[in-house]
């Protein structure tokens, strides 16, 4: 399956490097192919992503780190982030 | 001795009185809004000779308190037309305080409409008030500009002024607080009070503290300890360590354009397909590389850093930030995705002396309407443009978003209260939606900013698409913020006090170390239940109701995508907020003004 991965602030340079058919996008998403049935977790341990707390976004709601991800998902990681 | 300062612009007199013992424990939000309580009657015309506007630090400002040097601007608001704090960073706060004043209240209007007078407090506490009209009509940087010219070998002081839109008298006009750096960019932004200044013919306030030391605590020691725990705390926290001193506020574009809940072209979409030309992250590398400062404090005593300068091409210094919802609101909710353009907008809005947000919101309203197009920016300048020339377009641009939307017959007007909604759409953050209803400041996001447990997963986490919850959190966060903004705290510590318990130690251990008061958690959630109680009890004498604490009904009914989210939260649930203020009246011994 394929799903969108994004990646904001500090944890944008973990982003994969653009594949050269990746056609114009978001500074901050990238396609990547996975396994059927893969977890966040799984995701971000692929990922090596810094320990610490992050905010996971699955389609623009907020999802556990046990959350499967299906074909097509969008997934977005942020470090802790605020302002106002 | 604290001591308030009053200027009667009628008489041109200036006094100075003791600060009562019942407002001993009162500084910034809690002070001004007692004294727009005791002596603005809540009928009164907000530009009329019985209207007052109040400057107060809070009551840490003047100390090293670290972000404790903000300042609260408070009145009876032209926009709402009920009680109004407007709070804003830059350096009058601590120039206030280390003078010895806990308040300057301005009260009156100058015989002659045309004239435009300056008060300068010099740093020995005397004062010069001198008239000078040739400041008439200058923007906010002429005026600082002017200002400079007068001030000789003298080189520390802060001021605060207004441009043209207060002068003419605003719905929308802003008071300019100038910052370390002496540029005029820091606003009391919402609710009018530019206007409210410019009523009483006050161009600008200049307040020397040349020489002035930090003031002395009554237990110097443990006031130290509580400083370094707090400031460790806010060093340490993700957010207030790392995020916004590296990204500033507008780190919030992307993940609220995620959460769906980044109003759009007149808050007719939740994501904004351009936000990643305008995001912080974008923000922060096009600064970097036109060689522009992204990491400062708004004023001085600032920990956490989220300040910075946005720089043009050339390098030269443009305005600042841009800040998160300056961005959105002259960006994403009018379809602007061009910095330059959202910058050379803020800068146009900063030295007219306009609320930013409401400048935004109601250019959008007006691009609603069919006159301008979406993401038009030349236009959008132009428009701002109008209100300089005090044209009819230009003042009902100036007088704001419902003022606008009714004379153009827009349907979707985003305001309460009369004032225009922030940064984040209600229907898929619930939370924020409830602050927006029921703040006594109208729609406001800094009165209760339920974003953190929303979104953002500070302080715990709240589902933003569901009703459950809301009600209650937004009137805890109400409750810290009117205790924040009368101490004087900018609220971003919020983010480390909802986080981390020390913290929130180290703020009653500064308050209680500082004055010789005595200070615990109950005495600081005390402190924000009475400020929101005055608050409360002088807009109901001001003619409002539960109608008032109401979104428009557009959000209750148009679904929003991506989430095809609505408003849910109750009425019942809505009038629950205020639960605590008749006992905390009673507490007080106050009845409605």
């Amino acid at each position: 399956m394929q799903i969108e991965l994004a990646l904001f602030a500090h944890l944008t340079s973990y982003l994969p490097p653009a594949g050269a058919d990746d056609g114009p996008g978001s500074s901050h998403a990238r396609p990547m192919d996975l396994p059927d049935g893969t977890t966040v977790g799984q995701v971000i341990a692929r990922l090596d992503l810094p320990v610490g707390p992050r905010i996971v976004f699955v389609n623009g709601r907020h999802a556990p780190d046990s959350h499967s991800l299906a074909n097509g998902d969008r997934l977005a990681i942020f470090p802790p982030v605020a302002g106002g | 001795m604290r001591s308030i300062m009053r200027l009667n612009m009628s008489t041109l007199s200036i006094t100075t009185e003791p600060v009562p013992d019942a407002w001993a424990r009162y500084g910034g939000r809690a002070l001004t809004d007692a004294i727009v309580f005791a002596e603005v009657p809540p009928m009164a015309d907000p530009l009329g000779p019985e209207a007052k506007i109040v400057f107060a630090p809070g009551l840490l400002g003047g100390t090293s308190a670290p972000n404790g040097g903000r300042l609260s601007v408070g009145a009876k608001s032209p926009l709402t037309r009920g009680i109004k704090e407007s709070n804003a960073g830059g350096q009058a706060a601590h120039a206030l305080a280390k003078i010895g004043i806990a308040a300057l209240v301005v009260e009156g209007v100058a015989a002659d409409a045309d004239a435009r007078y300056v008060l300068k407090i010099n740093a020995d506490g005397s004062t010069e008030i001198v008239r000078d009209d040739s400041l008439a009509g200058l923007g906010n940087y002429a005026t600082k500009d002017a200002v400079d010219a007068t001030m000789g070998d003298v080189k520390r002081y802060a001021t605060i002024t207004i441009g043209p839109a207060g002068e003419m008298g605003l719905k929308s006009a802003a008071v300019a607080i100038s910052d370390p750096d002496g540029y005029p960019n820091r606003f009391a932004g919402r609710g009018g009070l530019g206007a409210v200044m410019g009523s009483k013919g006050l161009k600008a306030v200049v307040i020397v503290d040349e020489g002035l030391p930090y003031l002395a605590h009554a237990d110097k020691d443990a006031f130290n300890a509580a400083v370094k725990k707090f400031a460790n705390a806010l060093r340490e926290h993700a957010v207030t360590g790392q995020a916004l001193p590296t990204y500033g506020t507008n780190v919030l574009a992307n993940i609220i354009n995620e959460a769906g809940g980044y109003p759009t072209r007149n808050f007719s979409e939740g994501r904004f397909e351009g936000v990643d030309h305008i995001s912080g992250e974008t923000m922060r590398e096009v600064t970097v590389e036109r060689g522009g400062n992204v990491k400062h404090g708004c004023h001085t005593g600032c920990v956490i850093q989220c300040s910075r300068y946005f720089v043009d091409k050339d390098g030269h210094y443009k305005t600042k930030g841009v800040e998160y919802e300056n961005v959105w609101s002259l960006g994403a909710d009018c379809g602007i995705d061009d910095l330059d353009v959202i910058a050379e907008l803020d800068r146009t809005c900063s030295d007219l002396g306009i609320d930013t947000i409401e400048a935004g919101v109601t250019i959008a309203v007006y691009m609603d309407s069919g006159k301008l197009a979406f993401g038009d920016g030349a236009g959008a300048l132009a428009l701002l443009e109008e209100v300089r020339k005090g044209t009819d377009t230009g003042r009902m641009i100036g007088n704001g978003a419902e003022a606008t939307g009714l004379a153009l017959g827009v349907e979707h007007i985003p305001v309460v209260k009369h004032q225009g909604l922030p940064a984040y759409d209600p229907r898929p953050i619930q939370g924020i939606g409830v602050t927006y209803a029921t703040s006594t400041q109208g729609a406001d996001h800094t009165a209760g900013y339920s974003i953190t447990a929303n979104v953002l997963a500070v302080g715990g986490s709240v589902d933003p698409l569901k009703p459950e919850g809301q009600a209650a959190l937004s009137q805890g966060l109400q409750i810290a913020t009117g205790m924040l903004d009368s101490l004087g705290f900018c609220i971003f510590v919020a983010f480390a006090v909802l986080d981390i318990p020390a913290a929130f130690e180290a703020i009653h251990e500064m308050a209680e170390a500082h004055t010789g008061q005595k200070w615990d958690a109950d005495a600081l959630m005390q402190l924000g239940r009475e400020t929101l109680t005055m608050e409360r009890l002088y807009n109901e004498s001001a003619g409002f109701t539960a109608a008032d604490d109401r979104l428009p009904k557009f959000f209750y009914d148009v679904a929003l995508a991506p989430h095809d989210a609505v408003f849910t939260v109750t009425d019942a649930e809505l009038d629950s907020v205020h639960d605590f203020v008749a006992e905390t009246a009673t507490a007080m011994g106050i009845s409605k003004p």
